[in-house]
């Protein structure tokens, strides 16, 4: 499904978000990235999420090489891949129901775009995805009407009515509760599980990726620390890849550049 | 370090208002024009005497009604035509198409704007004849330049992230504005466009003294005349053409916009 080799990442100011990375990732893999803010797993989703050009090496998304396709191209291989973002990018003022329907964006011709605006064209696709999410009575609600625990269940609704082949989850639990954010990892696992679709989530969360994911990725300094079975991942790794690195806030603020090109690009 | 003294700004400014109008007052010969004006203020209040009795027959109000919904076509349709223009102008003025759409979209939007209604008026008179159509022409020209102006910099303010997100999933340029960015700046364009018909209204029933058509035509007609009584009932008919229109506009605001 992916693999990547020697891939590199510098910014412009030469910084190097990730460093030599060798990853290969097989169809139906279930696959957790941890590390300290600051290591490169927002940078190494956007390079599998074909959102970021890497600098040097080569990547494979679904068989092909992103940047060597046209734009056409391009454009539906995005289409095959699912997004989840830490903040849901949802405008406040839309209902629920065309927010999720939003996510076949990339699958519907734009005059079926534009007819499903004026009157949502596939209500029960879209009550059908919000339905295990327990959504279903907030269908015709504006979005600025729920809460943020809410919203970004909105955002797995969208995700889950895109079935898309690869699913790309950049801190999709941050903002949540333990309690919801276990049962937002719970849902994105079992969706890869049943439709047998890749799935890559980098979490804040180390129990979560243990207790959910098949296997983990430790990502520090843009390099792998170490890639294994979840079963397999020892206490003293965990905390030598989070050693020295600063907890909590102070590390969201010491590191904001990745994640403010998210927004500005992903 | 603190200032240990009153600024002396609202002293100056006061100081400044108050020579402004002396030499204004001065200018103008007001004191001396109200000093003789014992008798022009009597020839005023005759003046205001003549239109206190509104021309009601049903012949001239049918005419009045007919210049009523001309004026209301004119505004109507001015305004939605630089709604439209607006938008269109808006996106590449935003800096959605690269910096030399930007800059030509600007330069058109600067220019629009900058002349006048009125100047429009008598230049769309010129080109297209006298009637409905130059005004509705003129009145789209400088709204599209107001418009399009407030739209691109509501737009430029919209928050990126849902679009950025709809296109790293696949959607089309279109598909991902209009479900990521439309949301967020339709509200202010809707309220934007129902003030700028509020003031068109006004601006319509004034364009007709340039030759535009509607009730601004027919006033402009009576008072050439001294008509002054069906003056009054085209005054009348103005005020509660732009009341109407303000009522529903306000209405509207309330229900689009806030809802």
């Amino acid at each position: 499904m992916i693999s990547l080799a020697a891939l590199g990442v510098a910014y412009a100011d030469g910084r190097r978000a990730l460093d030599g990375v060798d990853l290969s990732i097989a169809p139906g893999e279930r696959v957790a990235l941890i590390g300290p803010s600051g290591a490169g797993k927002t940078t190494l989703l956007r390079v599998i999420g074909a959102s970021l050009r890497p600098t040097a090496g080569h990547v494979r998304v679904d068989g092909v090489d992103p940047w060597a396709l046209s734009g056409r191209a391009l454009q539906s291989l995005r289409a095959r891949i699912g997004k989840m973002h830490q903040a849901p990018p949802i405008p406040p003022r839309q209902r629920v129901v065309t927010a999720v329907l939003a996510g076949r964006l990339g699958q519907w011709p734009l005059w079926r775009a534009m007819a499903s605006l004026v009157y949502p064209l596939d209500i029960a696709g879209a009550r059908a995805a919000l339905e295990p999410l327990g959504l279903t009575e907030r269908l015709f609600d504006r979005c600025d009407q729920l809460s943020g625990g809410q919203l970004q269940r909105i955002a797995l609704a969208r995700l889950l009515y895109q079935q898309p082949k690869l699913v790309l989850a950049d801190e999709p639990v941050s903002a949540l509760d333990p309690a919801l954010a276990r049962s937002v990892a719970v849902a994105l696992n079992d969706d890869a599980r049943r439709r047998g679709v890749t799935l890559i989530a980098s979490l804040h969360a180390v129990d979560l990726a243990l207790s959910e994911f098949a296997r983990v990725i430790g990502l520090r300094d843009g390099r792998v620390a170490f890639d294994r079975p979840a079963a397999q991942v020892g206490q003293a790794e965990v905390d030598a890849l989070y050693a020295g690195a600063p907890v909590g806030d102070a590390a969201e603020a010491a590191e904001p550049a990745p994640r403010t090109r998210l927004t500005r690009c992903a | 370090m603190a200032s240990e003294r009153m600024p002396r700004r609202g002293l100056l400014i006061s100081a400044g208002v108050l020579v402004a109008v002396l030499a204004s007052v001065s200018r103008l010969d007001l004191v001396t024009a109200f000093a003789e004006g014992s008798d022009s203020l009597g020839e005023l209040l005759g003046f205001l005497r003549r239109f206190a009795a509104p021309d009601t027959s049903p012949a001239f109000l049918a005419k009045v009604g007919q210049g009523a919904i001309e004026t209301l076509a004119i505004s109507l349709i001015g305004t939605l035509l630089a709604v439209i223009g607006g938008v269109l102008l808006a996106l590449p003025a935003s800096g959605r198409l690269g910096r030399p759409g930007q800059a030509a979209a600007r330069f058109c939007l600067n220019l629009l704007r900058s002349v006048p209604e009125l100047v429009w008026a008598t230049l769309t008179v010129l080109a297209a004849g006298l009637g409905p159509f130059a005004g509705t022409l003129a009145l789209a020209l400088h709204t599209t330049g107001v418009l399009g102006r407030l739209y691109a910099e509501a737009l430029e303010n919209a928050p990126a992230a849902p679009e950025a997100a709809l296109r790293g999933a696949g959607s089309g340029a279109v598909a991902a504005f209009l479900y990521g960015t439309l949301p967020a700046v339709s509200p202010q364009w809707v309220a934007y466009g129902l003030y700028r018909w509020e003031m068109n209204i006004r601006m319509a029933a004034i364009l007709g003294f340039v030759g535009a058509g509607g009730l601004g035509a027919q006033l402009y007609y009576a008072l050439s005349l001294f008509q002054e009584a069906q003056a009054a009932t085209l005054i009348v008919a103005m005020l509660g053409l732009s009341l109407v229109v303000d009522a529903i506009s306000g209405w509207l605001r309330r229900h689009l916009v806030v809802a």
